[in-house]
Parts: C-alpha cells; sequence; structure tokens
C-alpha cells in the first residue's frame, strides 16, 4: 500500500538501489567462487574434483546435441539470408564471408549461451532453491562446509571450460550448415568453402567468441546460483526463482554480448 | 570483546546467551534472552508454537544475525567471530534439523561420511567404519546405499543424526527428534540421546514438544513463551513452578484468552 | 606421546596411549595393520588410553577383520569403563574379545 502512494521517481530510486545491491551480491558471488578456486586447497579445504566433472557432464556433454542442432539451422538460415541479400549485388558467391564471421563472432557463443541459459541457469536455480527450502543449505553451513565453494565453485569451473568448448562445436555446427546450403544454392564445393572460410577467419574471431562465452559462463551460473540462494517462500518460491533466472540470464548475455560487441568493434 | 573476560568460572559452560534480542523484519521474536547450557546436561528448549524455539536454535547455530546481546559457544563469542575460528568451533558442533536436512543427491551413507570427508584425512576405510558405525547406533545398519527420499520420516530423523554425531562433536543440537514418531521409536531415541551423553560426554541441546520425553532425558528444561523466557531450571524446579503459564504448558491446559468482543469483531470483518 | 609395541609371550601387543582421536587415530591404525601384516597374533592395550573416539574405535574394528582374514588372534585388552561405553555404544563390547591383561588373554586361550 505504501508502495503503491510512492512517486515515480521514488519507484525508480528504488528499483535502482535493488538492481546495485543483486549486482553487489552477485559480484560479491564471483568473488567467492573464484577464491575457493584460487585458495581452496591451500586452506585445505579444496574444491571437489568430481563435482567438477559431473558438473561438466551435466551442463556440456549433454547439451552437445541441442546446441548442434540449433547452431547448424541457424547456419543455414544464414546462409539462406546472406544469398537473397547478396543476390541483389550479384555478389552472392561473397555470402561465405558473412557466415564465417557471425557465426564464430556472434551466432556461435550466442546460440550456446541461451541454451545453457536455459537447461544449466534454471537447473541451477531450482537445485540450489530447493535445498535452501529443506535447510540442506543451512545443514551444510552448520557442518563447517562453505556452501559456494561446495555447490558454486564446481559449476564455475565446469561452466567456464564447457560453455567455450560446446562453442567451438556450435562454430563448427553452424559453418556446416552454411556450406551445406551454400553447396545446394550455389553449387560451392565443401573444399572450397572451407578454403573460404579459412582465408577469411582470423584467430581474433574465433577469440572473440570464446571470450564471449566465458563472460555468458558467468553470467548464466552467478544469475543461477543467486536466485537459488535467494528463495523465499516454499516451493512455489522454488518455481519463481527458476523463472527469474532463466529470463534474467538470456536478458543478461544479450546486453553482455551487445556491450562486448560495441568495445571490441569500434 | 573490548577486555577479554576470564573464562575460569565458565570453563563448564557451553553455552553461554546474554539478553538476546532478534527480529524478523520489525517483528521482535526474542527478547531479553538468558540462557547457559553447562558441559555434559542434557538441555531441553520446550515451548508453544511460535514461541522462538527454531529462531533461538538458528541463533545459537550462528546461522542469523543477533540484533542485541550475545552468545558464546563452548567459550567462542560467536559474534565477529573470525571465519577460521569458526570453522573449527562447527566441527566440534552437530545438529540435527528439524526436516533431517540430508542432502539429497547423496546416498545415506555418503551423507554421514560428508563431514569426515571435508574435515579429516583419515583412510577411505576408516570413514567408511565410522559412518557404518554411527548408522548402527542409530539402528539404521544397512541402509548406507538408499537416497534419503526412500526413507521413512522417522528413518531421516536417525540418519540426519547418525551424521550430527559422526565426528563425535561436543555439543549436539538436535530439533524435534522425536515429532511425528511412533512411540516406542522416540523412546528409542531419548535412549539414545542419554547414552551419546554418557558414552561420548556430548552435552546436548534438543528442542520438543513432548513433555514426557522432555522429563525423561532432561538435566534442565528452558520453557519459551512469546519471545521470552519463563523458567530455565532443573526439571524439578520447573516442574513445581508455580507459573500460571508453565503450569499450563506442563498440564497442557489450552490458555483461555479474555475475550475483547469490540477487538474481536474487528479481527474478523478485517477491518 | 607416541604409541609402542611390544611382543609378549606369543603377542604383539599394542600400547595406545592418551587421546586417540581424529587427529591421532591414523597412527593407531597404521601401528595395528603393520603388526598384522607381520602375521602376529595381536593385542590392543588400552590401559593408557585417556580417550577414545569413533575414529580409533574404528581402527580397532578394521584390525580385527584384517586379522580374522589371516587366521590371526586379536583382542583388546586394560579396557577402560570410558573406553567400554563408547564401545558399548555401538555394541562392539559384544564384539571384541576383552580380557583384563595379557595373562588373562592367555589363560582363557587355554
Ligand atoms: N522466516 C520468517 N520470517 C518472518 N517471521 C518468522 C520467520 N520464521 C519465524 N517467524 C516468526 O517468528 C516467531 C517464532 O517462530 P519460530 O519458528 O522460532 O517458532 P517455534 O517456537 O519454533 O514454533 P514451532 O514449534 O511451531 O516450530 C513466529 O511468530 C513466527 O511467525
Ligand atoms: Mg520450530
Amino acid at each position: 500500500m505504501a508502495e503503491a502512494r510512492l512517486g515515480w521517481v521514488e519507484q525508480l530510486g528504488k528499483r535502482t538501489l535493488g538492481l546495485i545491491a543483486e549486482v553487489g551480491y552477485l559480484s560479491a558471488l564471483l568473488v567467492e567462487s573464484l577464491y575457493w578456486l584460487v585458495a581452496g586447497s591451500f586452506k585445505r579445504q579444496p574444491v571437489r574434483v568430481s563435482a567438477v566433472f559431473s558438473e561438466m557432464m551435466r551442463t556440456g556433454v549433454s547439451a552437445i546435441p541441442i546446441v548442434f542442432l540449433l547452431s547448424f539451422s541457424i547456419g543455414i538460415m544464414l546462409a539462406i539470408q546472406g544469398i537473397h541479400t547478396l543476390r541483389t549485388f550479384g555478389a552472392e558467391s561473397q555470402v561465405v564471408i558473412g557466415i564465417a564471421l557471425s557465426i564464430t563472432r556472434e551466432f556461435g557463443p550466442l546460440i550456446t549461451g541461451i541454451v545453457v541459459a536455459g537447461r544449466t541457469g534454471s537447473a541451477l536455480a531450482a537445485r540450489i532453491g530447493t535445498m535452501v527450502v529443506s535447510e540442506e543449505i543451512d545443514a551444510l553451513r552448520v557442518m563447517g562446509i562453505q556452501p559456494v565453494r561446495y555447490l558454486v565453485s564446481p559449476v564455475l569451473l565446469a561452466m567456464l571450460v564447457m560453455l567455450p568448448a560446446l562453442t567451438v562445436m556450435a562454430d563448427f555446427a553452424g559453418l556446416l550448415g552454411g556450406a551445406v546450403y551454400s553447396a545446394m544454392d550455389l553449387g560451392i564445393s565443401y573444399a572450397a568453402y572451407a578454403d573460404r572460410v579459412i582465408s577469411v577467419l582470423k584467430t581474433g574471431d574465433i577469440f572473440q567468441g570464446l571470450s564471449k562465452s566465458c563472460v555468458f559462463a558467468t553470467v548464466i551460473t552467478l544469475i543461477g546460483v543467486a536466485n537459488g540462494f535467494t528463495v523465499t517462500g516454499g516451493a512455489e518460491g522454488v518455481g519463481r526463482a527458476t523463472t527469474r533466472s532463466v529470463v534474467l540470464a538470456i536478458s543478461g548475455i544479450v546486453i553482455a554480448d551487445m556491450v562486448f560487441t560495441w568495445f571490441l568493434n569500434r | 570483546m573490548l577486555t577479554p573476560e576470564p573464562q575460569k568460572g565458565n570453563a563448564e559452560l557451553v553455552i553461554e546467551v546474554q539478553d538476546l534480542v532478534a527480529h524478523y523484519g520489525r517483528h521482535k521474536v526474542l527478547d531479553g534472552i538468558n540462557l547457559t547450557v553447562r558441559a555434559g546436561e542434557i538441555h531441553i528448549i520446550m515451548g508453544g508454537s511460535g514461541s522462538g524455539k527454531s529462531t533461538l536454535l538458528r541463533h545459537l547455530l550462528g546461522l542469523r544475525r543477533l540484533t542485541s546481546g550475545r552468545i558464546s559457544l563452548l567459550g567462542q563469542e560467536i559474534e565477529g567471530i573470525h571465519r577460521q575460528a569458526l570453522l573449527e568451533l562447527r566441527k566440534q558442533i552437530g545438529v540435527s534439523f528439524q526436516g533431517g536436512a540430508l542432502l539429497s543427491s547423496m546416498t545415506v551413507g555418503e551423507n554421514v561420511t560428508l563431514p569426515l570427508r571435508e574435515h579429516t584425512r583419515l583412510d577411505e576405510s576408516t570413514m567408511a567404519i565410522m559412518a557404518r558405525m554411527k548408522l548402527e547406533v542409530v539402528k539404521l545398519g544397512g541402509f548406507e546405499h538408499f537416497m534419503p527420499a526412500q526413507l521413512s520420516g522417522g528413518m531421516t530423523k536417525r540418519a540426519a543424526l547418525a551424521r550430527a554425531i559422526v565426528m563425535d562433536p561436543k555439543l549436539l543440537f538436535f530439533d524435534e527428534p522425536s515429532a511425528g514418531l511412533d512411540p516406542v521409536v522416540s523412546a528409542e531415541l531419548d535412549e539414545l540421546i542419554l547414552r551419546l551423553r554418557d558414552a561420548m560426554h556430548m552435552s546436548i541441546v534438543v528442542v520438543t514438544h513432548e513433555l514426557e520425553s522432555a522429563f525423561r532425558i532432561a538435566d534442565r528444561i528452558t520453557v519459551l513463551d512469546g519471545g521470552k523466557i519463563l523458567i530455565s531450571d532443573t526439571v524439578d524446579k520447573v516442574r513445581s513452578s508455580s507459573n500460571s503459564r508453565v503450569q499450563d504448558l506442563l498440564n497442557r491446559r489450552p490458555r483461555e484468552e479474555e475475550l475483547d468482543a469490540d477487538a474481536y469483531l474487528a479481527r474478523l470483518t478485517g477491518e | 606421546m607416541s604409541f609402542g609395541h611390544r611382543v609378549e609371550k606369543g603377542y604383539a601387543v599394542v600400547e595406545l596411549r592418551g587421546d586417540v582421536d581424529l587427529a591421532r587415530s591414523p597412527e593407531a591404525r597404521a601401528l595395528i595393520l603393520q603388526c598384522l601384516e607381520k602375521k602376529n597374533d595381536l593385542l590392543v592395550d588400552l590401559s593408557e588410553v585417556a580417550y577414545i573416539d569413533s575414529s580409533g574405535v574404528a581402527s580397532l574394528v578394521e584390525g580385527y577383520q584384517m586379522a580374522k582374514k589371516e587366521g590371526l588372534k586379536f583382542g583388546l585388552i586394560g579396557v577402560s569403563e570410558a573406553a567400554l561405553n563408547v564401545l558399548r555404544l555401538a555394541r562392539l563390547d559384544q564384539v571384541f574379545p576383552i580380557h583384563a591383561d595379557l595373562d588373562t588373554r592367555i589363560a582363557d586361550d587355554g
């Protein structure tokens, strides 16, 4: 009731404060999980290697089919649109340049990020949220086990390894999709296509995509985990946190992508 | 905190709470709590629903910040404690949560072994034997490969107890051991609490609703009411207390509130 | 204070002392297993033990199991009331052969 009476300026102020608090919380989470990754083993509290591997399986390996399928489709779409547009200039054979650059710099990391945000981001929020509700997090704490070290650091590490790896695969799948359509429509041979791609691409292009995917990995993990840890209100709260984390993670990825691209290409 | 107090006289106090005040938002839930638990005693915390028992427990475990007052566990001040010191302290404390709070992604055996794996450098075989021993102690021998979801309520509670005592803690907290258990099992748990104290010299704090169980095992009883302590004394003193609220609670007499007709009407109509 | 062992009247006797707790039970375990590897019948003397926790008891359990596998004799001597309470908690007082001292054990062996 009191809130309704606040003017929009106050509302905006409150929202902004909330946002700043949230960003602050995410940063603290990031610092703490990195701290345990680096300092854990010195303090005789190492991050569990087995957890890192099982997490890599869960977030990475099992996402391969869907990431492949989507990237392949995007490759075909880019080829269709590119050829259609370039045909007006009679330059349709140049389509390979467009495909190669936009896949490696943009679509590979983005598609991978969105798929993983949907799969892992939501799963993280649900898993940790459930643990909060059932007092498992408190139980870890009173056993002297830091929840962030035990639950977050392994996921962050796994994501930082698997997202770039998936992105590389997505790049290949996307380029392959482009190759298939170009071969059908323009009769470009696969060998010629590959030659063209290799001559066009610089290491910087791939690197740009991979560094983006590391940022995405961090954004997805932190948003999923933070939404899990702050669950209140039982099972319903877990549901809310899950939805919220997917929406926020995808928004976070797209915005981070825009910022990143802006600074890298000016 | 400015001057380190001489701990000599309090050496046998495992828990000391002074003037604890705690809030949820603006709502005051604990008010002026003073409480001591002595080494080797079984201390029962009782009180009606919503009287603040669980909240007090969470404060004792260092899971919530206090508004004011001080708490010390095993001679250590909780507020402002260093991270490493808190970790060392927690290795000497076992907690069995009301709902068990077993990690649902691991088997019962892995749950019980977890503190050992995280805090000790024992051999794998020693840890496995210790975990099985504790499961035997709580009469769950052979259930180590079960997942928590496959256990009944009473079994979950006992598994949680096994995990709580696996490091042989000095201080054990047990939230609602017998709630929802059949009388035989809950009597067995009482027996077990007594044996743990006698064999391992644990100091044990139990939160419970069960009067019979409380009188059977307690050395001292603290009764909470509306966030305040009504009485904190030996079983006999509590039994013979002249405080009418205490007697109501002991005799399971429902409290008849004075009915203010106008206020009641206003409550019902939501005005 | 380190743990000791001696050989007497056909038995290797491992003498545990002081606190046998999380910090020191690995040492006790190693000593017990080492004596058993030499194919000695083994008694563990607990008379100097001030405190033994479950990790210490677990080491005894492991030793007993290994002795059984190897067909060696195993037993506890000098078990204090405190230690017995710890064994009783997991009903291990009914499992281990427990004797007052080496001589009663030998008399019992017949
Ligand atoms: N998370 C919370 N947010 C706000 N208020 C709370 C919260 N948890 C408990 N309270 C309030 O604090 C008071 C004490 O609650 P507490 O859970 O400590 O009671 P309790 O004695 O454990 O009751 P019970 O026996 O029913 O478990 C109650 O009035 C309750 O409404
Ligand atoms: Mg409660």
